[in-house]
């Protein structure tokens, strides 16, 4: 059966990454082979770093963003999806969503900590602030629909910024999820 | 910007070019050829209270990329869009509502040749 994959909104739109982070100039093509294969539509979820923060924003962790102020940016956002995700559920879709594990908004399983960072930009060489977890934004999400009454969809995190990406193997979890 | 292969050069695309019926026109496929990026707007059966918001985000999105000089472009058409682009002081960007694969292909080329400017 097929469906509606709601997608985070870098992966088609790698302009919107953290400055260093655009994997390729634009769509993410792995991702979006995998889903037209199966015949699954392709809806994409906002930014909310690149509204906030802005294109010269630096890379950042949960705690850095977690204020207030970027939570209600974030319900925000997710109140526009969570509105778009809940036609399609009340229409009898199935509906999946993929993230991008790493991110401090859009993680799904792998979102990125360290309470210790501020202040000026620099931190020793190969420090990892991975950490099991989701973003800010999916948590937001979450909420959000569940206030709706709307199930959360299943959920899986393209991994091109971990260290150890498998292409491989983002796919088969990807087609794995489609699965059910 | 070491690394990184963005490619500064980002569409506007109606929802039917991101999901194309049976002999559409692909625009997503487009897109990636030709290193553009996309924000897509909402399905053309959303109501003004789903859509609403959604136009709202795909413009404010917009407009940080026009404030950095990005290539931006209106690929198809979307009720609303306009209005949603002039909240931000955006008016005016190269746009196609292509008849074929073909034509939009020859926008993407002549339009994405264009350098960045800052607004």
């Amino acid at each position: 059966m097929s469906g509606v994959a709601f997608v985070a909104h870098c992966l088609l739109n790698q302009n919107s990454k953290v400055d260093g982070g655009a994997r390729c100039p634009g769509v993410y093509s792995p991702l979006v082979e995998v889903l037209r294969d199966r015949g699954w539509r392709i809806e994409q979820m906002p930014c909310p770093e690149l509204a906030f923060t802005g294109l010269n924003r630096f890379w950042a962790v949960r705690e850095q963003l977690d204020t207030t102020a970027y939570r209600r940016h974030c319900r925000r956002l997710a109140k526009a999806t969570a509105g778009a995700i809940q036609v399609h559920v009340q229409r009898g879709d199935d509906v999946i969503l993929v993230g991008l594990e790493g991110s401090p908004s859009m993680g799904v399983h792998v979102t990125s900590s360290d309470p210790e960072r501020g202040g000026r930009p620099e931190w020793p060489e190969g420090t990892s602030e991975l950490s099991p977890g989701s973003g800010i934004f999916l948590e937001e999400l979450t909420a959000e629909l569940a206030e709706r009454g709307v199930p959360m969809p299943r959920a899986t995190g393209i991994t091109h910024q971990l260290p150890d990406h498998d292409e491989e193997a983002e796919r088969a979890a990807v087609a794995d999820l489609l699965e059910g | 910007m070491e690394g990184d292969e963005r490619g500064f050069r980002v569409a506007l695309i109606a929802d039917e070019l991101v999901n194309p019926a049976e002999g559409g026109i692909d625009g997503l496929a487009l897109l990636e050829e030709h290193d553009w990026g996309a924000i897509q707007l909402p399905a053309a059966d959303y109501g003004p209270d789903v859509a609403g918001p959604l136009l709202e985000q795909a413009a404010e999105q917009a407009d940080e990329f026009a404030r950095h000089g990005y290539v931006l472009a209106v690929v198809g058409s979307r009720a609303g869009l306009d209005e949603a682009l002039q909240a931000f002081g955006i008016s005016g960007l190269p746009s196609i509502d292509p008849a074929s694969a073909a034509e939009l292909n020859a926008f993407l080329v002549e339009t994405g040749s264009r350098e960045r400017s800052r607004r």
